[in-house]
């Protein structure tokens, strides 16, 4: 009897420790676009927040898929005219901006090509140069025009949105959350992490950016500190192969058809737009170190850290006093990219 | 007799046998490492076992530039803008005991055996 009362008491004493200053907590793990999705909300919510969010995303994941034989991108991409359902008009139009905007670093038609290396399958391959130049002259964002709300795909042509998808379905559910009143959340769709407001805490929430070197995502070397605003990394690790000494990774320059290869090992973009940030991680990968810093330049509505294949880290200056070490590394710093 | 004997030196071998596994993991990863923070947030590190050619990198506060020179094993604040210099007279350190404090620039440069321990809300990738 005596031991169940001490029991009970540091029972007691335990979950006081545990819960004196938490929010009520919510959250919801799924299965959609190829990845593992967490949305979590605090405080005294609309307890249908989630499901609404878990429906929008299956919706999104209905019309966006490449291989699911009843979406618009699958009809799109068969060379059938479509008309377009908002949300999709809406995600096509956001992409080709971003498309523009890049030079092209960025292209929602490389499909073709990502394709013919096997990074739809996982059946790699490397192609030969002459099959690459024939798929590289059907890509070309420019050639898609649409007329209303039609889009007819011109021959050959097909488009991927998997730079954007996911990016867009964060914003989706962040503008969800905001109009059921939900201040705090963090929708976190496959490392695609995008939080509102401050974290539970107070403080700011604290993002880890993944080691591109590390075993898993436990293994991360930077954080970042940020509120309100969408982090999401593209990195080499995601999908690659290697072929006679030589690793591919998944990301495409549009220009060359071959995977993009100016030392870089990962790019993480923050952003209060998780559909630029999503795009952006992808386009600025493309460029390399000095091309994705004139661009940054060039527009004042997102942030980065580039994590080079020798392990070297470069930061723009807008998240240069919210970014810090992780420590794991033997010896480690960081350069600041200036405007 | 001969049982207590036996309880002894059990007992002596599971303490011994602790102590040196205990040493081993507070030892840890093997050498030290400078953690050089900036208003509180580690801006650098550098494995002090790893230093073979000195070297010196420098660091912008509010208070203007600290100039940090690292030898094998040891590093130290060589010189500063600001008024007090309290960092250069605190001279080299090689152990966890000191940190070095640069208060006019917020700067803190403290040797530690394994990495800070940060509470993450999330992990992008």
């Amino acid at each position: 009897m005596k031991t169940l009362r001490i029991f009970s008491f540091f029972l007691a004493v335990l979950s006081l420790s545990g819960c004196a200053v938490s929010l009520p907590e919510q959250s919801k793990t799924l299965l959609a676009m190829d990845t593992v999705m967490n949305l979590t909300i605090y405080g005294d919510t609309d307890d249908t927040a989630l499901s609404r969010a878990e429906d929008l995303i299956y919706e999104l994941e209905d019309l966006l898929s490449t291989t699911d034989e009843q979406s618009e991108l699958y009809a799109l991409n068969q060379g059938e005219s479509v008309t377009l359902s908002p949300p999709v008009r809406d995600v096509l139009d956001q992409a080709l901006a971003l498309c523009s905007d890049t030079g092209g670093a960025l292209d929602i038609t490389i499909y073709p090509v990502v394709r013919a290396w096997g990074f739809t399958t996982s059946t790699y391959q490397v192609p030969d140069r002459d099959t690459l130049s024939a798929l590289l002259e059907r890509v070309d964002y420019s050639q898609v025009h649409l007329t209303g709300d039609t889009l007819t795909l011109p021959e050959g042509m097909e488009l991927d949105l998997g730079a954007v998808a996911k990016g867009y379905a964060s914003d989706q559910v962040a503008g969800l959350f905001r109009a059921c009143g939900i201040d705090c959340a963090q929708i976190d769709l496959g490392g695609s992490i995008q939080v509102l407001g401050n974290s539970p805490d107070g403080d700011p929430w604290r993002i880890g950016i993944r080691d591109p070197e590390g075993e898993s995502a436990e293994d991360y070397v930077a954080v970042v500190e940020t509120a309100d605003q969408a982090v999401v990394t593209s990195g080499m690790y995601e999908r690659n192969f290697e072929q006679d000494g030589v690793r591919y990774g998944h990301i495409i320059d549009p220009s060359t058809g071959y995977p993009a290869d100016h030392g870089l090992a990962s790019v993480t973009v923050i952003s209060p737009s998780a559909t630029l940030a999503d795009a952006l991680s992808t386009a600025l990968f493309v460029m390399g170190r000095d091309r994705a810093a004139e661009y940054w330049r060039s527009r004042d509505d997102f942030e980065f850290v580039l994590i080079g294949e020798d392990g070297s880290i470069t930061i723009s200056q807008g998240i240069a006093d919210s970014f810090s070490l992780a420590g794991e590394q033997g010896s480690l710093s960081f350069e600041v990219i200036r405007r | 007799m001969k049982s207590t004997k036996f309880w002894v030196i059990l007992l002596a071998a599971v303490l011994i046998l602790s102590l040196a596994a205990s040493l081993l993991v507070l030892r840890g990863r093997g050498g030290a490492c400078a953690c050089v923070y900036q208003d509180g947030r580690l801006t650098r590190t550098v494995d002090l076992s790893q230093v073979s050619e000195p070297f010196t990198f420098t660091v912008e506060g509010p208070a203007g530039t600290n100039t940090v020179q690292v030898e094998p094993g040891r590093i130290r604040v060589s010189a500063t803008d600001c008024p007090d210099q309290v960092c250069v007279h605190q001279g080299w350190i090689s152990t966890g005991v000191f940190p070095i404090v640069c208060l006019p620039n917020r700067l803190v440069i403290q040797i530690e055996d394994s990495p800070p321990d940060s509470n993450l809300d999330g992990v992008t990738q």
